[in-house]
Parts: C-alpha cells; structure tokens; sequence
C-alpha cells in the first residue's frame, strides 16, 4: 500500500494516549421484556497500528463489540474513548461523521451495493466527503488497482467472485483514509484460501499505511496472523495475549 | 446530498420494481385523468349544448316568452303602464302579431290572446280559390315568442359593453294544401232600421212664435184642443201604423206633411234616417281535415347584414355564400332540412307563388333556434305581415365579465324581457347530462382521490417492501458514513425518479382512458325548460307554446386539459415523493448497526 497521507500515522497516537480505551462497557439488549447482557464490563486498550483479532464461539459478543468500536451503537454503561473522544454520549451526527473520515468496514456477507459497480460501491463511500467528484471517481479506481481489482472496476459484484467482492469491500473501507479498519468475519464467506488472502491483505494495510485493524472471526489460522488475541466468552473478556502465530 | 449516479442505477438495475411501483403510479394517475377528462368533457358537453349563445358570438338573448303557468320563472312581469312613447304597443291592425300583443309585459290574457290568434289565423280557405279547386298555401305563423318593435334593437344597441344587437325573427311555417271546402254557413245581416235624433238649430222669437201659431192652428184643427191636456188619452199612445212608428211621441208630429209646413227649413233638414242594407255573408268555417295536407318546418329572419352574429352567422355556412345584395329574394337552408327535402344550393324555393333562391346552405348549432329556412329578416317580416317586429335580440357583449352588468342594464331598458345568458340557461338544465356532471363532480372528485390514494398507498407499500429487502445495504451507507439525512434524501430521489415515471406513463395511460371514453362516447340527454329560445324546434303550433322545453342529446367526450395534465403529473410526483418519504422513514428507523450481523 502506498497510502502516504493516512491520518493514523500522523495523530493516531499524537498525545502518546492509546486509540481505543474502554472502561467498564456493558451493553444490553432489551426484547420482548428479556433483557440480554452482550457485554459485561468489558475494560480494553487497543493502540494505533495493532492488528486485534477478537475471537470466541457465536454469541459471545464480538461483533457487539466492533459496533462499539466502530461508532455504529453507543453502550448502555460505561465509557468508550476513540482518539481522544468520548463516544458513549455522542449523538447521531458526531458518530456518523466519525464512521465517515475515521472508521472503515469491512463485513461478512461484503456489504456491496448490487446496483453498483465495483469502482461506484468504493466511490460510494466518499459521496458524504467533500472531495470534487472526478478526484472521488480517481481515487476508487487507485484504491481497486491497490487491492488488486483494477480490470474490474465497472463489474457489478454480481459478477464478481467472493473473494473480489471482499477486496472492493477493503477498498471503499480504505476511501476515506481511516484510522481503524474494522472487519467482521472477513472471511466468513470465503474458503480458506482466499480468506488467507484477504487477512494478508489487511495485513499489508497495517503494515504499509499503519491503519489500525479489528478483526472478528473464529477462525484459529485467521487469529494467528494477528499480533493480539483478544478471546472472549458470554460478553466478557477470558484472555487477551500476544499472538503466538507465524506473521506472513 | 443525494448521488444521481446511484439513484438512476437503483431505478435501472432494480428494473421489476421501478417499473412496478410507476406503474402502480401511472394507473392511478392515469384513471385520475380519466375521471377528470370525463368530468371536463361533461361540462364541455353542458356549454356546448348550453351555449347556442356564445357559439354564434352572442352572450346575451331578449326574448318575450309565453308563460304557461303562472308558477314558470321566466316571466312573471306585469304589463308595464310606462313608456308609451317607445311604441312597443302593437300596430292597431294588420297581421296576427297585432292584437293582443302589447308590446314587452306579458299577462294571461295576452298568451290567451296569442294562442287564440294562432287558432285562428287559417281564417278563410275561400279566398284561396273556388270550392274544389286545388290549393297550396304557406302559414307563417308564431311560435312561442312574443314578437316586439325593432326599435328595441336599437335600445339595447345604445347600452354601454353591447358591441352589437341584432334582431332576429322566428316563425312556425304551415304548409298546407288539399282543395278548398264546400263547406259553407250562410248568415243574413243587416235590415234593421237604425234612427238618430239631433238637436234643430235654434229659433228666433219671431220664428218660434210663427210656428207655435202654426202648430196651434193645426191641433186646433186636428185634435181640438187636445193638446192642452196634461195626460194623453190611451188611444193616442196606441202603435200608429205606417213610417215613423218607432218615434212614439212627437214622430207623427214630425213627419206629419202638415206639421212639416209649420217648419223651417233648417229643422226639416235635421231629420235623418238610416236603413242597413241587408246582405248575405258566405263563409267556409273550419278548414276540414280529411282533404288538406299539412307539414310544418321552422323560418327565421336573419339580419343579412350581419353575417357575425344572430341565429346563424357566416362562420356556420356549410355550402354555398352568405345572404348577398339580393337578400330580399334568398334564403339559407338548413343542412339537416336540405337533406330531407334535397334541396340543394342553386336551387329554388317557392313559398306562396313567390321565389327563393337557395344560396347557401348552413349548419347551425345544435341548440338554440335553429330553423330550417333562413330569409332575410325583412322578407319574413313582410311574409308574416309583422313589419318591424322581431320576438328575438341577440346581443354580443365586449367582454364577457360584462354579461352580467349588461343584462340587467337590459332588463332595466326593457322592462318585461326575458333576458338569457349563458349562465341563467345552465341554471334551466335538467336531464342526465346535468345529472351526470353532478355526479362526475361530486362523487368523481371523491372516487378521483380515491384511486389516487390508493395508488399513493400502493407505491407507499412497495417503496417501504423495498427498503425492508435494502436494510443491509442502508445500514451498510450508514456504517460507512453516509447521514440519516443522506439515506432519506436518496430514497427520496429514487422515488422522485420513480414518479417522473409514473407520470409520463400515467400520462399515457389518461390519454388512452380518454380516447377510449370518447370512442365509447356514451349519448347524455340534457333537458332544458329554459331553452324557449329554441321554440322553433318543437313541432307543434298551438301546444308547443306553452311547454318552452328542448331534449337534446350529445356524446360525451374526455379531453384531455393541459391544466390536466400538469395535475396528473404533480399528483405522480408527489405520489413518489409521499412514498419516498414512507420508505425513507423506514430507512432512517434503521440502526447502522443492522449492518454487521443482520442477518443473523
């Protein structure tokens, strides 16, 4: 990656304080008068530039917590701070503009936008920026060269393999140069191989333009390749460690 | 901010669902349309059969009408006392228009007085030949309406807006032939003796006392004395025979030759007597039936010097010209009437050994007083010995939001007129035109916002069916930045697109709607008691007058407005919007969280 102008590297850890501190976050789901505790008092420091994976059987709160992480829902208790910005208590329209220059996605099931080719679904994601639209439409094509994808960029992901469909999904995750990339079972979707090359691919992120990346899965070989495993079980934290696995 | 690119690509790749929420849309704006258009073509139908007025390029008729009963709003003036110098009291003689018909005011006597001159007016077949002999006789005759002096053109000509006053006369035509009757009734008048009595001159002293000498002399003579008496005895009051029998008292003295010596010259010649000579009066009474062929067709007189306006104007001429200098000795025909008669221009009209030269031939509109034969207005006048008169004004106005003002400067000039506008027609109209446009207004308008609300609704649904099956891709827009604002606006901008769709096809499927009403064109009646203008279409002479009601039948069209068309069009658009706005709401509900794991 050649990404020269990513804010992360820049302020990410600007005053020395860590990107994500989280202190006593719990959050509740309440349906139907049942109340489900997804998180329970879950306490996390993540610094800029890590690769975290966050491991642990289905319902056990991972993906609870990269909404947290990725300003998608605010917490029932407890605080969350994100570059220096209590987010527990912000509204709408500061968590959307956060979502929008500093947080990119990427999901399970891709996320694309089917009536949309693959350079538009990247170039979606920077229609709330203020960037003239001819830069906008430059810089999705650069993104896909990056990921690899520059003979596709007026396919429709309908006619794009799995593994296509995930790197267009880094590319728009990487449209606005965020500071964290956040990605919820990357390759849920994909065989193990192509999987593989997706995780390299976010590795290489980190590595080349230093932005942050918070992986879910639950998968051994995919949490081996990150530098941090974060294992959680009924909404709380059981370990949290260095990875042991072999870096590509 | 709303991205066109991916709006048009949601419209053009989710093509099933564009197409059928606009159609969705379209339907209901095109049956919108169709109810509109039927409602605008019913009240297009109303003026075309309510305005015999304005089509021929007048807005306002005076008329004197017959009022039938006395409960008829169209007049219920008395007969005005004022005003005698206007000259609208009818010519003492001549012509059945005269008596009777006194000018503008109206009483029962006076439509007594009509009908029975119209019943009357085939007064003596003798004079049209010897018993048994072959005849054929035209009757211009009166139909409902009063005729009045022309002068009251010029009076309504005078009042201020009135561009123009034309006078126009209308006459039911019996043509009659068969042979003239044998049947008489002899009646024997006169031989009665008719005496006067007058005043002698007056005598001098000297001459009363030389005839009192006289007359003494003579009664002495005569009667001895007798006369000095102050009763007469009963064989002087007895009836003398021989001349002067009626003159009880002093006849016999009169003509007595001897009293007369006693006179003077002066007083004999004072005396007078009248005898009534005796003549017999052959008469043929009611013209029989059983040999007299009798059909009826419609006259009018028009001003040929107006070809703008009046019961037909030049714009009406179907074939052939306009009244030319010659117009004493022309006539315009009728379409419908050349067709049955097949007549044709060039042609010939013979009315009571006279001839008319057929110069054109016209197509009046279908209401008003449409008659078959025009003539010029001085010639019907003359052939229905009622020069001078008209029974009908028709009045152009500069502008029609003066037709109100002018009228009732009318009425004020010409108390008793009836005065017809456009607007007091369409308050006379009954019938199922009227109906119909009653109902297209009111339950149309009801059932138009129905369907558009349904179509409103469907849409609705659909668009919110939409956002239902997008919520990962919406949550997935506001996990990667985009505002709930941004989100609402797209889908409005998509529905917008979806509208612009739905009113272009809609519009097509209006157009349709209408073009297939039209080609149906079910027939309305409109039944008007206010068209007594139209007195010439009725058939009949004598009834017909006091009834004043015309059915007329017209086929209903849908046209297609351009105010329409831009309601349908809004009506669409905003269709799509109020959807966008449903399935907007929808999408702005959603949590960006939805994004990750939505799907469980």
């Amino acid at each position: 990656m050649t990404d020269s102008t990513n804010p992360a590297t820049t302020d990410g850890s600007a005053g020395g304080e860590p990107l994500y501190v989280l202190q006593s976050v719990e959050r509740t789901f309440t349906k139907g008068g049942v109340s489900v505790h997804a998180l329970r008092g879950i306490n996390l420091t993540l610094a800029a530039g890590e690769m975290v994976a966050l491991e642990g059987p289905s319902g056990s709160g991972k993906t609870t917590l990269l909404q947290l992480l990725g300003a998608l829902d605010v917490p029932t208790a407890g605080s969350i701070r994100f570059a220096g910005r209590e987010l527990e208590n912000a509204s709408d329209r500061v968590l959307t503009r956060i979502r929008s220059e500093e947080i990119g996605f990427v999901f399970q099931h891709f996320n694309l936008i089917p009536t949309l080719t693959a350079r538009e679904n990247v170039w979606i994601a920077m229609v709330p920026g203020s960037l003239p639209h001819e830069e906008q439409v430059a810089r999705a094509s650069e993104l896909l060269r990056q990921v690899g994808l520059g003979h596709r960029l007026t396919h429709l992901p309908s006619r794009l393999s799995g593994g296509e469909q995930q790197r267009v999904a880094i590319a728009r995750a990487l449209a606005n140069k965020p500071r964290v990339v956040i990605a919820d079972e990357p390759t849920g979707n994909l065989d193990s191989e192509t999987g593989l090359e997706v995780i390299d691919l976010l590795s290489e992120l980190r590595d080349v333009a230093g932005v942050t990346v918070i992986l879910a899965t639950h998968d051994e070989e995919i949490g081996r390749r990150a530098e941090r495993r974060v294992r959680m079980r009924d909404g709380s934290i059981v370990e949290d460690r260095a990875a042991t696995g072999i870096l590509s | 901010m709303v991205s066109l690119r991916y709006a048009w690509n949601e419209l053009r790749r989710r093509f099933g669902r564009t197409i059928v929420t606009s159609l969705g849309l379209a339907l209901g704006v095109g049956l919108v349309m169709g109810i509109v258009g039927v409602s605008e073509g019913l009240s297009d139908a109303q003026n075309r059969v309510l305005s015999p007025l304005g089509s021929v390029g007048t807005d306002i008729i005076v008329t004197r009408t017959v009022a039938a009963t006395t409960t008829q709003t169209t007049t219920t003036t008395t007969l005005p006392t004022g005003n005698p110098g206007r000259g609208r009291v009818g010519p003492g003689g001549g012509g059945f228009f005269a008596s009777g018909v006194a000018g503008f005011g109206e009483s029962s006597s006076e439509a007594t007085s009509l009908l029975n001159n119209n019943s009357s007016i085939i007064t003596d077949l003798a004079k049209l030949g010897k018993p048994g002999t072959k005849f054929t006789h035209d009757f211009l005759v009166p139909g409902t309406l009063i005729t009045f002096p022309a002068v009251a053109v010029t009076d309504v000509a005078k009042i201020p807006d009135v561009t123009s006053a034309v006078g126009a006369l209308s006459l039911q035509a019996l043509h009659e032939s068969g042979t003239v009757p044998k049947i008489t009734a002899t009646v024997k008048t006169g031989g009665q003796t008719i005496s006067t009595t007058m005043k002698a001159p007056t005598l001098t002293t000297a001459q009363r006392k030389a005839e009192g000498a006289c007359i003494q002399k003579l009664l002495v003579k005569n009667y001895g004395g007798y006369f000095n008496r102050t009763t007469r005895p009963a064989g002087a009051s007895g009836a003398p025979s021989g001349p002067g029998a009626g003159a009880r008292v002093f006849g016999g003295f009169e003509t007595n030759p001897a009293v007369l010596k006693c006179m003077t010259p002066a007083q004999i010649s004072y005396q007078e007597k009248v005898l009534v000579p005796e003549q017999t009066i052959t008469e043929y009474l009611n013209p029989p039936t059983t040999n007299t062929a009798t059909s009826t067709y419609t006259v009018a007189g028009v001003d040929p010097n107006n070809p703008n306006t009046g019961l037909i104007t030049k714009a009406q001429l179907v074939s052939g010209t306009w009244f030319t200098a010659h117009s004493a000795d022309e006539v315009l025909v009728n379409t419908a009437y050349a067709n049955t008669k097949k007549l044709k221009v060039g042609g010939t009209l013979t009315i009571n050994s006279a001839s008319y030269k057929i110069v054109g031939l016209v197509a009046p509109t279908l209401t008003g007083n449409v008659s078959d034969i025009y003539f010029a207005l001085a010639t019907v006048q003359r052939l229905a010995s009622a020069t001078g008169y008209v029974d009908e004004v028709l009045v152009s106005v500069n502008n029609s939001s003066n037709v109100g003002t002018v009228a009732a400067a009318i009425k004020k000039e010409l108390p008793g007129a009836t005065v017809l506008t456009s607007k007091t027609l369409a308050d006379q109209v009954s019938g199922s035109l009227s109906n119909a446009h009653k109902l297209a207004n009111d339950l149309g308008g009801a059932l138009a916002i129905v369907v558009l609300l349904a179509a409103f609704l469907i849409a609705g649904l659909l668009t919110l069916s939409s956002v239902a099956k997008r919520v990962r891709e919406i949550g997935s827009l506001r996990a990667i930045g985009w505002s709930r604002g941004a989100v609402v606006r797209q889908i409005m901008a998509e529905m917008l697109g979806i509208g612009v769709i739905g009113a272009v096809v809609g519009l097509g499927v209006g157009v349709a709607v209408c073009a297939i009403i039209g080609a149906i064109g079910p027939s309305l009646s409109v039944t008007s008691t206010g068209l007594a203008v139209g007195a010439s279409k009725l058939s009949g002479l004598v009834n017909q007058a006091t009834t004043g009601t015309t059915t007329l039948t017209v086929h209903l069209t849908a046209p297609v407005h351009l105010a329409t068309v831009g309601l349908a069009f809004l009506g669409a658009i905003v269709g799509g919007l109020l959807a966008g706005a449903a399935g907007g709401w929808r999408a702005a509900r959603l949590a960006p969280a939805s994004a990750l794991r939505d799907l469980g």
